[in-house]
């Protein structure tokens, strides 16, 4: 028809779209500002495994092979070994204990079964995320990345509280 | 054919024979009953009543391993009271077991774990604590966690009717029951058929202990590699390492059933992945030099140079070629063919003790297979000493005694342990175990072959008289003889014959593939092996040995290998022979190869690969062939083993017609048809014995001592030491101080001192 219909129609367009941004910008933001600020986390997030130990500083996992077993990706090779000293000396809570724990995170497909197959609570999800590595080789963590007592936490999250409401399609805006 | 009854099981109605116990004859028609203390073919216990079923006009419910079928019994065997029973019967079981199913060996594999997920409570309802024992060792070989037994006693019976031992018992009383050995500490074969046979983790495998879980293992089922009875055995393989073994499996089971001796169960694997083992071909340059290490190419090509050169020089027969009763069939029949049609030589021979072909030349009667000994009704066995050698035979014939009242008669100088099962034992001097046979063979020899021995004539006419009447199967069985006694054996059905009897024969070589090594036409060479060592420097110049010499064979002959111009020796790892070997080739073991072995029964068995050939090592008719390649002969054999075999089969005539798909069901192994002789005239044999024995001192003081339980059993060899344990075994397994668990490695720390000990002795010029 004529310029002047079209200018119209797109002006009308443009105010439309518009004001949903400017209905937005007084509004309270979900933008995380990762890395400066910490992301919050649920309490049953599953991160990077955590390889626990009692309260002696001893190992809780036996090697019992319950985990990778369980593993549909199966990413979790353990040797287990014997360790026959005394309690107070030896490396677990138990004469049998896995000399070697690797999981390789580049099959883990965090599905937590591994933790639900493990009898001696020696395994869970940690919060830990941010397992980006320049190299495939350093996806295959290994018990010193994995222990409790060695894993090194970012700073970069904080667990949620048990009541705090933090997933974003319930948030009350 | 036994009578028949009808019996019905659950509302169906059977036609078995009489007399089967009841809970076979469920289980065989599909009528599920489980059971822990039941064992076939053991003596029936009765302890752990989860067989129960309802058999009609019984007050009770009835356990169905000790009843047998008779005629119109009605039988229940899945009802909401025998459900209630045997859920009761479980919790009871679980009363005093620990939940340690995470660190226990056996998880994953254990009967009482099986049958806890159908017949166990989710709940536990006992609250009490548990009856607390320590874990320990009962012998370097054998783990125990009492708190974990059900009692169902297995492990008693295997230990007294299998082994004849009675070394494993019961002891304390009533909720205190525990399974132990005298003194706490396992002096016997060590065997670990206890281990094999324990429905729980109460016993295990401590040189196994806590290393991985049989769901992670990768389970192959071979043959084993030491004694000539040919156990089957499954090897359970992690990655590229084998970590234990266990007899075939726990439910389908080969000739051995889950029997094996301590070198079958223990010593099997652990020298495959060991860290001596050769890992690249070498040469030695220079004679008196170092060896060298060199690629496959390099040493192929130096070996087949030097042979060409060798051949040329002085012609084929200069060169020897040794095989070894070690190696499969393949193996052997390779190198065969290679010392026949590449270098063209009469001079090849295997590393055996004995050879067995004039026994095989004559003989009158089929082998008997170890199913065969254990129904046979009568059993004559001349020398050897099987519960040491061929501890399966030992086994067959302790249970034919026992458990089939079978008629045991023991011809041996020495009063070995078998003697305790004997019917009649002719206890003769030393050496003459031979002058029995002439006696048995020739009715005029009976006195002058008592006096030699030192019988009454009494006990030859008895023995005579035993073989002449006796009715059904008669195994004769014997030890190393002399050809023309192995000749006399042979033809011994021949004078004995008669339609009540069936002769079978059981000849007890020393090596896993003794009669294989025969059969493949090794043994028929020009020359021994101690002829060709005897021979070294002058008529043979060069020898190729795919394993090694024996002790025996170098004893007295140390010089002769380094006297050839070229010593081409295949090995697993460095020994007497390789010390002056120009090339040392690195060859796979058992567990990495495909092949075959033949037993003392003729049955060939498949040897299976479980993992790769470990560093550079090669197949040994691999080796052989792409020798015979680079000598550019045509050799006419597709690199395989499966071709290797199927031409084996065509042209050994025992053999022809198999295949190893054939082969492929252990539990009904495949006998191989040895040709059976016609009648011979023995005369001259008889003769040249009665010479022989002519000789024998008729004043030796016989050999009174029973010779001490593994005396031969745990003698260190090449392949045994490589097992920590056995060392401990070897110098008399004392029982140590501390036989805890908990307590620093006993055996381990314990065996390192001896070793150190040793070490010294030696050092000292001990
Ligand atoms: S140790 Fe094992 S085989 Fe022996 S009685 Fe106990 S549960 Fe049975
Ligand atoms: S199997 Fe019958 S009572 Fe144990």
């Amino acid at each position: 028809m004529s310029i002047i219909s079209d200018i119209v129609e797109s002006t009308k367009a443009i105010i439309k779209g518009m004001s949903v941004t400017f209905s937005k910008i007084p509004k309270e933001k979900w933008t995380v500002q990762y890395p400066d600020e910490p992301v919050t986390v649920q309490p049953r997030y599953r991160g990077q495994h955590l390889l626990h130990v009692d309260e002696n500083g001893k190992e809780k996992c036996v090697a019992c092979f319950l985990c990778a077993a369980a593993c549909p990706s199966d990413c979790i090779y353990i040797v287990a070994a014997d360790d026959p000293r005394p309690y107070e000396e030896r490396i677990g809570v138990d004469n049998r204990y896995a000399a070697v724990y690797n999981i390789d995170y580049g099959r883990c497909i965090f599905c937590g079964f591994c933790v639900e197959a493990c009898p001696k609570d020696a395994i869970t999800h940690g919060y830990n995320f941010e397992l980006s590595v320049y190299n495939r080789a350093d996806l295959l963590k290994t018990k010193d990345d994995l222990l409790i007592t060695k894993q090194k936490q970012s700073p970069n999250y904080r667990v949620a509280w048990a009541d705090e409401d933090v997933d974003s399609e319930y948030k009350v805006v | 054919m036994a009578e028949l009854v009808k019996v019905t099981i659950n509302g169906e109605v059977y036609e078995v024979e009489k007399g089967r116990l009841l809970i076979d004859v469920c289980r065989e028609k599909g009528h599920a009953v489980p059971s822990f203390c039941y064992y076939a073919d053991l003596a029936l216990q009765a302890s752990c009543r989860m067989c129960l079923v309802r058999i009609e006009k019984m007050p009770k419910l009835q356990t169905s391993c000790t009843v047998t079928v008779t005629d119109g019994m009605v039988v229940t065997t899945e009802s909401e009271e025998i459900e209630k029973a045997r859920r009761g019967m479980l919790e009871f079981l679980l009363a005093n077991h620990p939940l340690d199913c995470p660190v226990c060996d056996r998880g994953g594999e254990c009967e009482l774990q099986e049958l806890t997920f159908d017949w166990g409570n989710l709940e536990e309802r006992f609250i009490e604590p548990k009856n607390y024992q320590p874990e320990r060792y009962l012998s370097p070989m054998v783990a125990n966690d009492p708190q974990r037994c059900i009692l169902c006693k297995r492990c008693t019976r295997v230990c007294d009717e299998w082994m004849g031992e009675e070394a494993i018992e019961a002891g304390g009383r009533g909720v205190a029951t525990i399974i132990s050995a005298y003194g706490d500490w396992l002096n016997c074969s060590q065997c670990g058929n206890c281990i094999e046979v324990c429905p729980t983790g109460t016993l295990l495998d401590a040189t196994y202990r806590h290393q991985a879980r049989p769901w992670e293992l990768v389970r192959t089922v071979s043959t084993c590699t030491f004694c000539s009875d040919g156990c089957q055995l499954a090897l359970g393989a992690r990655g590229e390492e084998v970590l234990r073994t266990v007899a075939r499996d726990r439910y389908v089971n080969g000739i051995n059933g889950e029997f094996l001796c301590v070198k079958g169960r223990f010593a099997s694997h652990p020298f495959v992945n060991h860290e001596a083992r050769l890992r690249t071909p070498m040469i030695r340059y220079r004679k008196g030099g170092k060896l060298v290490p060199a690629t496959w190419d390099q040493a192929i090509e130096f070996v087949a140079q030097r042979l060409s050169a060798i051949k040329e020089e002085h012609g084929p027969q200069a060169i020897g070629i040794v095989g070894s009763p070690r190696l499969t069939n393949e193996a052997n029949y390779t190198l065969l063919r290679f010392a026949r049609d590449v270098i063209g030589t009469e001079h090849y021979t295997a590393t055996d003790a004995f050879s067995l072909v004039p026994f095989f030349e004559n003989m009158g009667a089929p082998l008997a297979t170890h199913r065969d000994i254990r129904y046979a009704q009568t059993i004559l066995l001349i020398g050897g000493e099987p519960e040491e050698l061929q501890p399966l035979t030992g086994k067959q014939i302790r249970q034919a005694v026992r458990n089939g009242g079978a008629r045991f008669i023991l011809i041996n100088s020495v009063p070995i342990r078998l003697k305790k099962n004997a019917a009649q034992f002719v206890h003769v001097r030393p050496g003459t175990e031979e002058a029995a046979l002439l006696a048995l063979a020739d009715a005029d020899s009976v006195e002058f072959a008592a006096r030699k021995m030192g019988v009454e004539t009494s006990e030859i006419e008895q023995v005579r008289r035993a073989l002449s009447e006796a009715q059904g199967t008669v195994v004769i069985a014997f030890g190393e003889l002399s050809p023309a006694a192995q000749k006399i054996v042979a033809q011994l059905p021949y004078i004995y014959a008669d339609d009540r009897r069936r002769f079978l024969f059981h000849p007890l070589p020393l090596f896993n593939n003794s009669v294989g090594v025969h059969d493949m036409g090794l043994m028929s060479g020009a020359m021994t092996a101690t002829e060709m060592l005897d021979a070294a420097g002058k008529g043979v110049r060069a020898l190729y040995v795919a394993g090694s010499f024996l002790q025996q064979h170098l004893k007295g002959r140390e010089e002769a290998l380094s006297k050839l111009d070229l010593l081409v020796v295949q090995e697993l790892f460095e020994t007497a022979t390789t010390e002056y070997a120009d090339v040392v080739l690195p060859a796979a073991s058992f567990a990495e190869v495909d092949g075959t072995f033949t037993n003392n029964a003729g049955q060939v068995q498949r040897v299976r690969q479980a993992i790769p050939p470990v560093h550079l090592s090669k197949p040994d008719w691999l080796i052989v062939a792409s020798v015979a390649e680079a000598m550019g002969a045509r050799f006419g054999i597709e690199l395989s083993a499966s071709a290797i075999f199927r031409d084996i089969a065509a042209n050994v005539p025992a053999y022809q017609g198999l295949r190893y798909p054939l082969l492929k069901d252990e539990s009904r192994p495949v006998q191989v048809k040895h040709e059976i002789a016609q009648r011979r005239d023995i005369s001259g044999e008889i003769e040249t014995l009665r010479a022989t024995i002519a000789q024998a001192d008729e004043t030796a003081a016989k050999i009174t001592e029973t010779p001490p339980v593994g005396h031969e059993l745990f003698k260190l060899g090449t392949l045994t030491e490589k097992l920590p344990q056995f060392h401990y075994l070897a110098a008399g397994n004392p029982k140590p101080e501390n036989t805890l668990a908990s307590s620093p490695l006993v055996q381990l720390t314990i065996d390192a001192a001896l070793r150190r000990q040793r070490q010294e002795m030696a050092l000292a010029g001990d």
